[in-house]
């Protein structure tokens, strides 16, 4: 392979076992919910260990049906992590409920332990939402103790954790995202595990309409009558997304594994440096499917002009704003989050995926240190 | 859709993928970018050409598209949106989901199960924020008498349209006639990619709205910079189905065509059989998209002609129930009495019909038809 002279974002790779599985469910001209989704719930539970697993539209649509089947509803308010993707805001918010946003640990820890969220719980609050950051396991045993002892419902946000072993499983629901750049990568997609029939029931029935049968039991002959017992919403996955997440899946396991190895051997060179600082400890590394290569920066100012220079070097990164910082949540309740803050401003999130292999890592690592000397 | 073991041999629709949409599909794969690419501007770009409007953005699905259209219209919580209760329930929920209250009005009849525009005038009061307007089976409404209601009263008309991607109304694209339109791409629609929708406007500020909100409100600055203004969900269309659907356009006049071909005949089969109500016009035909073909039976037949039928080997369906007595609704709204709707709803099945059904098929079902309704 020649030494690349740019390297993307997220993998974009694929190959023609994709391209199959797609075509074959295409030919069978049974694209709505069937025997694909089926089987992929059933592969997701066993490798998530939840009891129950239910394919979704998208991470975002899973988190809403997730925080719904808890309870959270008009009024009610959730603690949500300020440094978390914008999807757990907006969740929350969909169902007409305020996300109380909670400062993170430390600019090198960044997840929102107890401490942080303790104070954030009022009496309106329902539900907690736990981020896994970029794939790093939060201490989702911490906060269910918390919830438990607070009469709350622990929503796990594992959108790009999909792979960490026991993620989804400590809170009563958890949420995978499988949009561009996750470890299971489809286009648009998403997956609720949830411990509870009960909640899972809510999750299965609210994501089609709540309606009492669908079009494929239809098909197979059941009565042609149904009902609707509840406000729902078309939050379906179809089968050429679940024929094409099957198929990934196969992958999956090297895949985290790859980009484990990538990242430890990151962590390795880029050690010891002090213009540079490694996002979260080597233990968080082991237990993490890791979704990017965070570097802390020593500041902001010094942050934007690194990833300006990583940019002309080839190598595209991206940041991830405290949600406060946008417009639209700015005004919400969660008090002072000054660690937040300085993770948002010094963390760049650089590209990290098994297909970017030895040369690719070589030539991003390669990059850093000359951004950084440039930087410096 | 193969006939294995418990499969109907003549199914309610039929749903071919052919080889050119299977290489867009793969070519698509291949290339490595999945979402949030130029396929989807392209399906964009052609869907806006076809129907005449300024703007299309696709989406995840027709729910998304009706509740991003409410929403533009500024429905919200102590709002009401009048809407017909001969629907599927999205064309409500996604009223509910705004926070608002749904109102729903009657049909013309079981002849034009379409949307009463006089019912509609009369449901208008000071919390009416928009009216939605079904095209029942492909077949146009009366959207022009409900925008020029709509236009004088101050109210948004929003059209669910996910059954009419090629239908017109005097020369004028079904979806283009009120402040938003909304399509389906479900699998059983007449354009169908699994999953999927689209919202059209002709309204710039729509369709900025509709494109920020699909993708949780973010909004880029001039110079780059990344906002998020409200709420926004993941309503996105992925690039596999921009693609599928891309390529499958190309068919859907002919398919259309063929399906309106198919409607005559069915009609004209029917013509008389006792006991069986056609609803529309022959002349209603020529301008709509037959994305199915619904029958009127007498009261009390459906389920056992629909089985009736099953043992024959067909497969029908009926349509729809009335939305508002739903347990969900009836909950909600215990109070509301549509006897038009009512009555369709008892009465109607839908007949299999799709572009490669064959005319002996057509003989088989209409034989067996008539048969099970004389039993
Ligand atoms: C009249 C009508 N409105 C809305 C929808 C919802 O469309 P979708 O399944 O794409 O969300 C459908 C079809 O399912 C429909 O028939």
């Amino acid at each position: 392979m020649s030494a690349p002279t740019r390297i993307s974002l997220v993998d974009e790779t694929s190959c023609e076992a994709d391209v199959e599985a797609v075509l074959d469910c295409l030919r069978s001209g049974w694209l709505t919910m069937g025997p694909r989704t089926q089987a992929l719930e059933q592969r997701l539970g066993e490798l998530t260990g939840a009891a129950h697993a239910l394919a979704v539209s998208s991470g975002t649509a899973g988190l809403q049906l997730a925080l719904q089947a808890a309870g959270v509803g008009r009024g009610d308010e959730v603690v949500v992590p300020a440094l978390a993707p914008v999807s757990a805001a907006a969740a929350v918010a969909a169902l007409g409920a305020v996300p109380v946003l909670c400062d993170v640990a430390d600019p090198l820890a960044p997840h929102a332990g107890p401490k942080q969220v303790e104070p954030a719980i009022g009496p309106r609050t329902r539900a907690i939402v736990a981020v896994h950051l970029h794939g790093h396991l939060a201490d989702a045993a911490a906060l269910r103790e918390l919830a438990d002892a607070r009469g709350l419902v622990l929503v796990e946000d594992c959108s790009s954790a999909l792979g960490a072993p026991g993620a989804g499983v400590a809170g009563a629901l958890g949420v995978f995202s499988f949009a561009a750049g996750r470890q299971l990568a489809i286009g648009e997609g998403g997956l609720v595990v949830a411990a509870d029939e009960s909640h899972a029931a809510r999750v299965r029935s609210l994501r089609s309409h709540a309606m009492t049968s669908g079009t494929w039991d239809r098909h197979r002959g059941h009565d042609p009558r149904y009902d609707v017992v509840d406000a729902g919403y078309n939050f379906r996955l179809d089968e050429p997304r679940a024929a094409l997440a099957l198929t990934r899946l196969e992958r999956l396991a090297g895949e985290v594994d790859g980009r484990r190895a990538l990242l430890a051997r990151a962590r390795e060179r880029l050690r010891g440096r002090d213009d540079v600082a490694l996002v979260f400890n080597a233990l968080s590394v082991e237990a993490a499917s890791p979704a990017a290569l965070p570097l802390a920066l020593p500041d902001g100012a010094r942050r934007d002009r690194f990833a300006a220079a990583l940019d002309e070097l080839g190598v595209p990164s991206e940041t991830l704003p405290a949600l406060h910082a946008f417009s639209a949540y700015r005004e919400v309740p969660g008090g002072a989050r000054p660690q937040a803050e300085a993770a948002a401003a010094r963390t760049c999130l650089l590209p990290l995926y098994a297909a970017l292999g030895d040369d690719g890592m070589g030539f991003l690592l390669d990059a850093v240190e000359q951004a950084l000397t440039r930087t410096g | 859709m193969s006939s294995g073991t418990g499969n109907p041999s003549i199914p309610l629709f039929d749903l071919r993928i052919e080889d050119d949409d299977l290489a867009a599909v793969a070519e698509t794969i291949r290339s490595g970018r999945l979402a949030l690419g130029e396929r989807t501007e392209r399906f964009e770009q052609a869907f806006a050409a076809h129907l005449g409007a300024r703007h299309a953005i696709a989406l995840s699905s027709c729910t998304a598209a009706l509740h991003l259209a409410y929403l533009a219209a500024g429905v919200g919580p102590g709002d009401e949106v009048i809407v017909p209760s001969y629907t599927m329930a999205a064309t409500a929920s996604a009223v509910l989901q705004c926070g608002a209250t749904p109102v729903f009005a009657e049909i013309v009849g079981r002849e034009r199960p379409s949307l009463d525009p006089d019912d509609v005038a009369r449901r208008i009061t000071e919390r009416t924020k928009a009216v939605a307007v079904v095209h029942f089976a492909g077949y146009a409404a009366a959207a022009d008498r409900l925008a020029a209601l709509c236009d004088e009263r101050g109210l948004a008309l929003i059209e669910d349209a996910a059954h009419a991607p090629d239908a017109s109304l005097g020369g004028r694209a079904l979806g283009t006639f009120g402040l938003a339109g909304a399509f389906s791409f479900f699998s059983n629609k007449v354009l169908s990619a699994g999953e999927g929708g689209l919202l059209c406007t002709d309204d710039d500020d729509v369709a900025a709205f509709a494109r920020s909100r699909r993708s949780l409100g973010v909004v880029r600055g001039a110079d780059g910079s990344r906002d998020v203004e409200g709420v926004g969900f993941n309503y996105r269309m992925d690039e596999p189905h921009a693609a599928l659907l891309l390529s499958r356009m190309r068919r859907l006049r002919a398919d259309v065509e063929r399906r309106r071909e198919l409607t005559l005949r069915y009609r004209e089969l029917l013509a008389g059989l006792d006991g069986v109500l056609v609803p529309y016009d022959d002349a209603d035909v020529a301008t709509c998209s037959a994305y199915v073909m619904p029958v009127m039976l007498e009261e009390d037949r459906q389920v056992e002609v629909s089985r009736r039928l099953r043992e024959q080997g067909i497969q029908t369906s009926i349509l729809y129930a009335a939305v508002h007595g739903f347990t969900a609704y009836r909950e909600r709204f215990p109070d509301v009495s549509l006897p038009r709707t009512e009555h369709a709803a008892r009465t109607e099945l839908t007949l299999p019909l799709f572009p490669t059904m064959t005319e002996a098929e057509q003989d088989r079902v209409v034989g067996a038809l008539a048969e099970a309704v004389a039993a």
